[in-house]
């Protein structure tokens, strides 16, 4: 889960280095691989559809996501035994539509995925172009800061910061985006490297454009298509460690419907309402795998050496 | 190569120092960890017989001094909730995490190694596809989710294996699978890079050439070569595991050191939170560094270097 | 879909397709029982939690014991007691109680456990209870003890029931822990074996005592399993495996309830929930806590009748005191606040807060009653946000008086007298009181040293007046007990809702 970023690092390295940086492809091109790559297309439009459920949560939850109504706690869904067609999910242990709460969790979920994947850019791609394009010192105190964050027990502190400062959404947003840059770092900085090599970094360099210039105009534009990718993958871990933390009572704070914390809700009583446990975990799955196949499929049209 | 093995741990034990003072300082000014020993119907009386007994009464900066100099002389302190020494509470729960470990990471080459050789070995047809779909699957399914659902299904509804505890090997089928199930991506593609590559070489195009077809090529020349990447990443997924039990434990009962952190953190137990985050830190580091050494050592491209 | 539907069918009728299996635990005689606690110290004297209590039960006796049946403090290992004057109590002990190591209970071995638990070296959770009253106690012959008193204090009785149980003279002699893993006890079972936080494997004591109020005693063995996650508990329950859990959410119970060889039982239990307000301005001054317009607008925006009938269920009530309506001295004539939202806002209104105010709520326990509480809340306009974690951080905050609001629950011990829940929550030198009214803490405390129940109870009266019309406090119900036991077996409750294991026996 929360170590898998780091897991895959060294393969996402040797990827990086497989992945010569993207020649300037007209947009046609990236058009026309688009259209040909399955997975993005599934990945995309599952993205889209949740995207959409989350836009216009207030249109489709046929209930108040928040009103209870205790007298109607714990009813079945509709399929099964005395449950109504008022509530198609069923209720929850104080009555609240389960649909409308799931339909809503696909804010908590997709707003912590893009604040965190964010945060974990502007911190990693920093890092990565500053040591990438400085080496020497920089790129030397950069590795230490990675090598700390590799040896930190990235769920066991994100769990003793949140269950310290007292869970909130926008805490949590901070810290798995903080947590989770290592990713950004490699790739970019391996990338800048690479750039700095370039011709036309040395052209810049020759008629006279400050570093910083070189930076924002020759390094980072060329660092987007690669930057994208990860995002996307990290979109996926960052909803999977907001749900992980959210389990176990260190995220996102009740009555926000957040899909790991109804699932932990669900937990006791799974024996005898499964659903309750079932359909978050169906949700999750579903929105991750779309930023999984999402950013496979970006990868694949950016860079298409790069699968192989 | 011993000069950098050295460097790395020692940036391992120093991050685990700042962490350890500052995990120290967090607990400390956030909880109550009389309360948490006492339990919720203490009476005041009691709560401050506990401070007392146990020294929270005294300045911060003094317990945390004495506690450094403990772990100075390899005594991490004595656990608040269990009153025994951490160090054998620690080494008591070790085995029992190190054997989820290995299973897990059995699991994972079980599954990964031959779907990433397949996969490799029929590029672009449906069985790689479905290769990859396993792959993108497992990194989207939530750990503890699919704990909860082998539970229902495998313990529960048809009963197969325990639903909880360690106290034998059938314990360990289902946490081990829902542990090594979220290794399956990263080696399940880096090996099926990695045959792709030997593929392409010079020599396997020899084989070829030679007459070798099928299961018989891949068993002679490209497996030896295309494993080497993925055995120094087995390394690193090793730690993981190692330090990543903490919700597969908890949710299968299993009383290893995951579980054993998670109920520190909850309870307050700051010695033993101090004592694991040092543990993981380093184990995370050696796994790291042994794949260094395996890189380097069954390479010979990286030998000559 | 479908398959998930399939899951859920399946998992739905699961109560009804796990056989019945024949369980051997009537036939070896052998109670298995779960506790969610750990149990990592058998002596009671240094423990404090609820599990501890329910062993000690099994495995120890002090002089008195508690009868939930008439609601009195009847003699145990003792025939009774006297006060010899106001400070001096005489303890007479009964003849024929051995330990469980054979030797004969002296008044030496009484003495001996009362003084040490108050002693220099000791580190007995029960020393600040005891040493409040206490000066010493003294053996005048082999079965006289006297009590000499620091103060008037009624509870002294009690307190020898419930907080202290008898070890032999020189237990603790050379170690503060010396009864933590093998205890000499005089209860009704004997420990056989003990592993700390996995098994505790009690064997019925056939030296004890017959006069005893516990008696009869008719189950053989009894086997107390830690079994933390309740998800296990259940499991192991279905299968077999226990034969008994406690603690058991209202959900839960009600669903394993239905198999057919489970039985859900539920009784009251002594333990009241309700909010607790800054109404003295720690955290504000001039916050809107302070003011008792927005106390009594609380009350009236929470459905006590709701939570205690939906959430709670079996025999939780309605609260409208800050004390159970079982305990001695807790007053139902006091001011009560009835589910009106509309004079809640009316009342916040006049207040000065017609737009409502930011409130933070801590809690630690049933998250789903926290949940129903922020939503009343917010029905009438407070913007209020829930904190729910663990006690430790609550306690801490609260500790550091940066807690505007709790959602508190309080057990008292399972002591029926509004004494085990006032001083704890009401006498100066708690943090657990954020109203500070010096009148009442003085009402409180004069109560503890009265002697005369009347009188005592008169102040409890005028104290919870006092709360009740300051708004202090928004009570809001009792909670229920559930257990889930075994068909085969027959389990007692009783109204202060601890589990009296040794009363359990086979149909």
């Amino acid at each position: 889960m929360m170590s898998d970023a780091k897991a895959d690092i060294s393969y996402i390295e040797a990827d990086a280095a497989d992945a010569t940086p993207a020649p300037l492809t007209p947009g046609q091109v990236l058009r026309m691989r688009a259209r040909g790559h399955r997975g993005l297309q599934i990945g995309m439009a599952i993205l889209l559809a949740l995207l959409l459920i989350a836009l216009f949560a207030p249109l489709l939850a046929p209930h108040d996501p928040f009103a209870q109504t205790l007298s109607a706690r714990m009813l079945p869904p509709v399929w099964s035994e005395g449950g109504r067609w008022e509530y198609p999910f069923g209720t929850d242990q104080v009555g609240r539509d389960y649909l409308s709460r799931l339909i809503y969790g696909s804010r908590i979920s997709l707003l912590v995925g893009f604040g965190a994947a964010t945060i974990g850019m502007l911190i990693g791609v920093t890092l990565g172009v500053l040591a990438g394009f400085f080496g020497g010192r920089i790129d030397y105190a950069v590795n230490f800061v990675l090598t700390a964050q590799l040896a930190l027990p990235g769920l066991l502190l994100a769990m003793a910061l949140v269950f310290i400062i007292g869970p909130s959404v926008w805490v949590v947003i901070g810290i798995v985006g903080v947590l989770h840059w290592t990713y950004y770092l490699v790739v970019t900085r391996s990338a800048t490297m690479r750039l700095r090599e370039i011709d036309f970094v040395a052209a810049a360099e020759a008629i006279g454009a400050s570093r910083l210039q070189i930076l924002l105009r020759e390094i980072l534009p060329n660092l987007v298509p690669q930057i994208l990718v990860i995002f996307t993958f990290e979109l996926g871990v960052a909803i999977l460690a907001e749900s992980a933390l959210s389990f176990l009572g260190v995220g996102i704070p009740p009555p926000t419907p957040s899909w790991g914390l109804m699932i932990a809700e669900g937990k006791e009583v799974m024996f005898f309402r499964p659903w309750q446990v079932v359909l978050p975990g169906i949700a999750i799955f579903l929105l991750v795998v779309a930023a999984n196949l999402a950013g496979d499929g970006l990868r694949d049209i950016t860079s298409p050496e790069g699968r192989n | 190569m011993l000069k950098y093995s050295l460097k790395r741990l020692s940036l391992a034990v120093a991050v685990a120092v700042i962490l350890s003072f500052v995990t120290f300082l967090l607990l400390n000014f956030a909880t109550d960890p009389a309360q948490a020993i006492a339990g919720e119907d203490a009476e005041p009386e009691v709560v401050e017989q506990i401070r007392k007994t146990y020294g929270f009464d005294r300045p911060f900066l003094v317990r945390y001094a004495e506690w450094a100099g403990g772990v100075l002389r390899g005594d991490f302190g004595e656990s608040y909730y269990w009153n025994k020494p951490v160090a054998e509470i620690v080494m008591n729960r070790t085995p029992v995490t190190l054997l989820l470990a290995f299973m897990s990471i059995s699991v994972t080459i079980i599954i990964a190694l031959p779907l990433g050789i397949v996969a490799a070995f029929r590029p672009n047809t449906a069985i790689d596809r479905m290769a990859l779909g396993v792959a993108v699957s497992a990194q989207a399914i939530p750990n503890f989710w699919l704990g909860l659902i082998m539970i229902i299904l495998f313990a529960v509804t048809w009963q197969i294996f325990p639903v909880s505890g360690d106290s034998s090997l059938s314990h360990f089928v289902l946490p081990s699978f829902v542990l090594g199930a979220s290794s399956v991506p990263a080696v399940m593609r880096l090996t099926r890079t990695g045959m792709l590559d030997v593929m392409e070489s010079d020599y396997i195009r020899t084989a070829r050439a030679k007459g070798y077809r099928g299961f018989a090529l891949v068993r002679r020349h490209a497996l030896r070569n295309a494993i080497l990447p993925v055995i120094s990443v087995l390394a690193v997924q090793l730690g993981h595991k190692f330090a990543g039990s903490v919700i597969t434990e908890t949710i299968f009962a299993i009383n290893g050191i995951g579980r054993l952190a998670l109920e520190s953190i909850l309870g307050s137990d700051i010695p033993t939170v101090q004592m694991l985050i040092f543990l993981f830190a380093i184990v995370f580091v050696a796994m790291n560094l042994l794949a260094d050494i395996l890189n380097a050592v069954l390479d010979p491209r990286l030998r000559i270097a | 879909m479908l398959t998930y539907m399939r899951i859920a069918a399946l998992a739905a009728m699961m109560p009804f397709m796990i056989p019945a299996e024949a369980r051997a635990d009537k036939a070896d005689d052998t109670m298995r029982v779960a506790f969610g606690e750990e149990i990592l110290n058998l002596d009671y004297n240094n423990t404090t939690k609820r599990e501890y209590i329910i062993l000690s039960d099994l495995i120890d006796e002090g002089l008195f014991d508690y009868d939930p049946e008439t609601n009195t403090y009847i003699p145990s290992v003792a025939t009774g007691y006297e006060y010899l004057d106001p400070l001096t109590i005489e303890v007479k002990l009964r003849d024929g109680v051995i330990f469980h190591d054979g030797t004969g209970l002296t008044a030496e071995d009484v003495a001996y456990t009362y003084n040490w638990v108050i002693s220099e070296e000791s580190e007995s959770a029960a020393k600040g209870t005891i040493e409040r009253w206490l000066d010493k106690a003294v053996a005048v012959d082999d079965k006289t003890i006297r009590f000499h008193m620091l103060e008037e204090y009624p509870l002294a009785v009690r307190d020898m029931a419930n907080r202290i149980q008898i070890r032999k003279a020189g237990t603790y002699d050379n170690d503060p822990n010396a009864a933590a893993t093998s205890l000499v006890g005089l209860g009704p079972y004997r420990v056989e074996s003990f592993e700390p936080g996995k098994e505790v494997v009690l064997k019925a004591f056939d030296g004890y005592f017959a006069e005893s109020p516990k008696q009869p005693v008719s189950i053989g063995t009894i086997v107390i399993r830690s079994l933390p996650d309740t998800g296990t508990q259940q499991a192991e329950l279905f299968s077999g495996g226990i034969d008994w859990m406690f603690k058991v959410s209202r959900d839960v119970a009600e669903s394993m309830g239905a198999a057919p060889n489970i039985d859900h039982v539920v009784s009251t239990d002594l333990r009241i929930g309700f909010l607790v307000l800054d109404a003295f301005g720690h955290t504000d001054p001039e916050g809107p806590l302070t003011n008792v317009l927005v106390r009594r607008a609380m009350n009236h925006a929470i459905n006590r009748d709701e939570i205690a009938e939906f959430l709670m269920g079996g025999g939780a009530q309605a609260v409208h005191t800050a004390c159970h309506p079982a305990q001695f001295g807790c007053d139902q004539s006091v001011a009560e606040y009835d589910y009106d939202p509309e004079k809640a806002k009316a009342l916040l209104a006049e207040a000065g807060y017609p737009e409502g105010f930011d409130l933070e709520l801590w809690s630690y326990r049933d998250k789903a009653v926290a949940e129903v509480v922020l939503a009343k809340l917010q029905a009438v306009g407070i913007n209020v946000s829930l904190r729910h974690g663990k006690l430790a951080s609550l306690n801490e905050a609260r500790a550091n008086r940066q807690i505007q609001a709790y959602f508190g629950t309080w057990g008292s011990g399972g002591t029926p007298d509004t004494a085990a829940i006032a001083r704890v929550h009401f006498s100066a030198d708690t943090d657990r009181n954020m109203s500070n009214n010096p009148k009442v803490t003085d009402l409180v405390l004069a109560a503890e040293v009265t002697g005369d129940q009347e009188k005592r109870k008169a102040l409890y009266s005028e104290a919870l007046s006092i709360i009740a019309d300051e708004a202090y406090w928004v009570p809001m119900f009792s909670y229920a007990q559930n257990f889930l036991v075994n068909s085969e077996l027959e389990f007692p409750t009783y109204a202060d809702g601890l589990p009296r294991l040794y009363r359990a026996n086979w149909k």
